[in-house]
């Protein structure tokens, strides 16, 4: 009996012990069924694939002998989980920057700090090192878009669908001139017993 | 292991389990929040560790008056929190069944009544709400959604809440998406009209405005025969103000413990079953004067409720408590007939460890409340019965529309989008600086007092 005891004791210590391994960035780890950072990498994965192989940069480039320069806009996560966006449009941005082929400038939110900089380096950044006002690249292209899902539930079990669309528009003329998607779609079975 | 030491190490157990037990603290706090009020009690359970089990109870406690206090963020985190750890705890747990069937059911994990596990949804839509950040409160409304979707049955309207769809109707008629609006606001009207409760004036020009907006007109003049009013859509030179008001303070659960001696066999059996007082709780209201005047109306009685849930689990928990007090009398009879020291120490061990569980999330309003009434862009309004006057909407908004969060435990008040920095002033008491400064973030309500 008491063997039976020390070995249930054991268990029990092991069961509370936290335990940490390190893991690939890219390995795909599922806990909850909720949004993570695979879903995070396949969309930022696909988008690039599918915003680098077509045509609009190559056009605009043809058209007007510069590279485009895009601008991140909104987008919305009109799903059922709180997702943290930025992760795969930074991802977008710096495959993109890296290609060669597109500019990105900063964003509406970003854009106030460093226009706060440059006033300061009015006041007080020696004369040739200072950055003037009204030299900013205005942007040809706005990325916009969303995240939406439908969740169908019964008792335990889950179905999560995920769509998130992003659409590049042309500032000049509101052209769209690139649609991205990618869906996932995930089957959650929650547990009926824990320990 | 013998009896006597078994005994013992029971009694030991059921002291410690007395003395640490953080949801009898909770409940001491919570008794005096209306006289201590939010700021007080939160530094009170601030000094608490809660135990494991008690942690989701614990953080909707917080959470909620970090929300009355206007700390969004810190209420987002707590909330967040509890929300995650009761979801987690919805399977069923072997080790706590064994030890709510042989020792008392505190020993469980707190996982929420239904209403908790949706207005825990509502809270946090309400802090994103007065973030300004109504994709955020989007996400809890969806959610609070599939949580009442899971929890839906044919015969009751048992964690339905009438608030979670005014809510969500709220944050989809901010957002523009008239349709979604109209059906949250119609599924509110059906879960008031299934309890027998009655209709808010709010809801009421509500379901008015958005069936005359998408041009519904059976459904229009159905709802404004019923309510003898017409559509108060704003027009080009009005703005729309929302009021959530939460009134009063929920009763906590009390302990009923029915114990019997048995002279023959010298053993006392204890039953105790959970339960709450008859309500005393009286409604106040508040006014919101504009061109036109409007008094809240109760959207969810939380009273009412907390006291449903309750009722529901009673069965329950009658059937746990005597299967437990089956045991423990098993267990004292096994004891005396070794000898009668150990019987007399099991007894007191079996009597002192029937605890009931009487954790709930009871630093809840007793009421919600809502008011919405159309204003001048150029025109002031005021909340009569605290005083207060705010101003027009043209002055601090680009927003056609205004949402006020008031709390009948403070006089202080949050208006969303947050109004200019003179109308709104610094909280004087002491300690709540890093409140202030959370609440000076762009975009963030403010509280004016």
């Amino acid at each position: 009996m008491k063997h039976w005891i020390l070995v249930f004791a054991a268990l029990f210590l092991a069961a509370c012990a936290t335990s940490v391994e390190r893991v690939a960035p890219d390995s795909t780890i599922d806990l909850s069924g909720a949004w993570n950072d695979t879903d995070s990498r396949l969309v930022a994965e696909e988008m690039i694939q599918d915003a680098l192989s077509r045509p609009w940069a190559g056009e605009f480039t043809g058209r007007t002998g510069k590279r485009p320069v895009v601008i991140v806009g909104t987008v919305r996560n009109l799903s059922h989980e709180h997702i943290n966006v930025k992760t795969f449009v930074a991802d977008m941005e710096r495959a993109l920057i890296n290609s060669g082929r597109v500019d990105f400038v900063a964003s509406r939110d970003d854009r106030g700090e460093i226009r706060d900089e440059r006033v300061d380096q009015d006041l007080n950044a020696r004369e040739d090192t200072r950055n003037a006002a009204g030299q900013e690249l205005g942007a040809d292209f706005m990325m916009q878009g969303q995240i939406n899902t439908i969740i169908d539930v019964e008792g335990k079990e889950q179905v999560r669908y995920y769509q998130v669309d992003l659409t590049l528009i042309s500032m000049a003329d509101n052209r769209k001139v690139w649609l991205g998607q990618k869906k996932i779609k995930k089957y959650v079975k929650n547990a009926k017993l824990r320990y | 292991m013998t009896l006597r030491s078994l005994a013992l190490t029971l009694l030991c157990s059921a002291v410690l389990l007395l003395q640490g037990c953080s949801a009898w603290q909770v409940n001491q706090a919570a008794a005096s929040l209306t006289v201590a009020g939010p700021q007080a009690t939160l530094n009170r359970l601030e000094q608490i560790e809660p135990a494991g089990r008690d942690e989701a109870q614990y953080l909707l406690n917080t959470g909620v008056l970090k929300l009355y206090l206007g700390d969004w963020r810190g209420s987002r985190q707590d909330l967040e929190q509890a929300k995650s750890i009761m979801q987690s705890m919805q399977a069923v747990s072997v080790t706590e069944n064994f030890a709510a069937l042989t020792a008392n059911e505190t020993l469980r994990t707190y996982n929420g009544t239904p209403t908790d596990q949706v207005l825990v949804h509502v809270m946090l839509a309400i802090s994103y709400l007065m973030t300004g950040d109504l994709d955020g409160a989007r996400v809890e409304m969806l959610q609070a959604n599939i949580t009442m979707k899971q929890l839906a049955d044919d015969d009751s309207t048992m964690g339905q809440l009438a608030s979670a769809r005014f809510i969500a109707g709220l944050v989809y008629e901010l957002n523009g998406e008239w349709d979604d609006a109209l059906i949250s606001y119609r599924r509110c009207y059906t879960i008031l009209q299934a309890r027998g409760e009655p209709i808010p004036e709010a809801l009421q020009v509500s379901l008015l405005n958005l069936t005359k907006r998408q041009g519904f007109k059976k459904e229009y003049q159905d709802f404004s025969s019923q309510f003898g009013q017409e559509a108060q859509l704003p027009g080009k030179d009005e703005g729309e103000w929302f009021l959530i008001y939460f009134d009063g303070v929920v009763s906590s659960k009390t302990e009923n413990r029915i114990s019997v001696f048995d002279a023959e066999v010298d053993t006392m059996v204890s039953v105790v079953m959970p339960h709450y007082r008859p309500s005393t709780y009286q409604p106040r209201r508040l006014t919101l004067v504009g061109a036109e005047r409007q008094q809240s109306g109760i959207l969810e009685n939380l009273e009412v409720r907390a006291r449903e849930d309750l009722d529901a689990e009673s069965a329950k928990i009658l059937a746990a408590a005597t299967v437990r007090a089956v045991a423990k009398y098993k267990m004292v009879q096994e004891a005396q007939s070794k000898n009668d020291f150990s019987g007399i120490l099991m007894n007191i061990a079996t009597v002192v460890s029937e605890q009931a569980d009487v954790r709930s999330w009871n630093m809840l309003p007793a009421s919600l409340q809502i008011a919405r009434i159309k204003s001048p862009l150029p025109a002031s309004v005021s909340l009569a019965e605290k005083a207060r006057s705010l101003p027009p909407l043209e002055q601090f908004s680009n927003r056609r529309s205004a949402v006020i969060l008031a709390n009948s435990l403070l006089d202080r008040i949050y208006v969303w989008p947050p109004l200019p920095e003179r109308e709104s002033q610094a909280e004087p008491a002491s300690g709540e600086q890093g409140l202030q400064e959370q609440q000076s973030e762009q975009g963030e309500a403010n509280a004016t007092q």
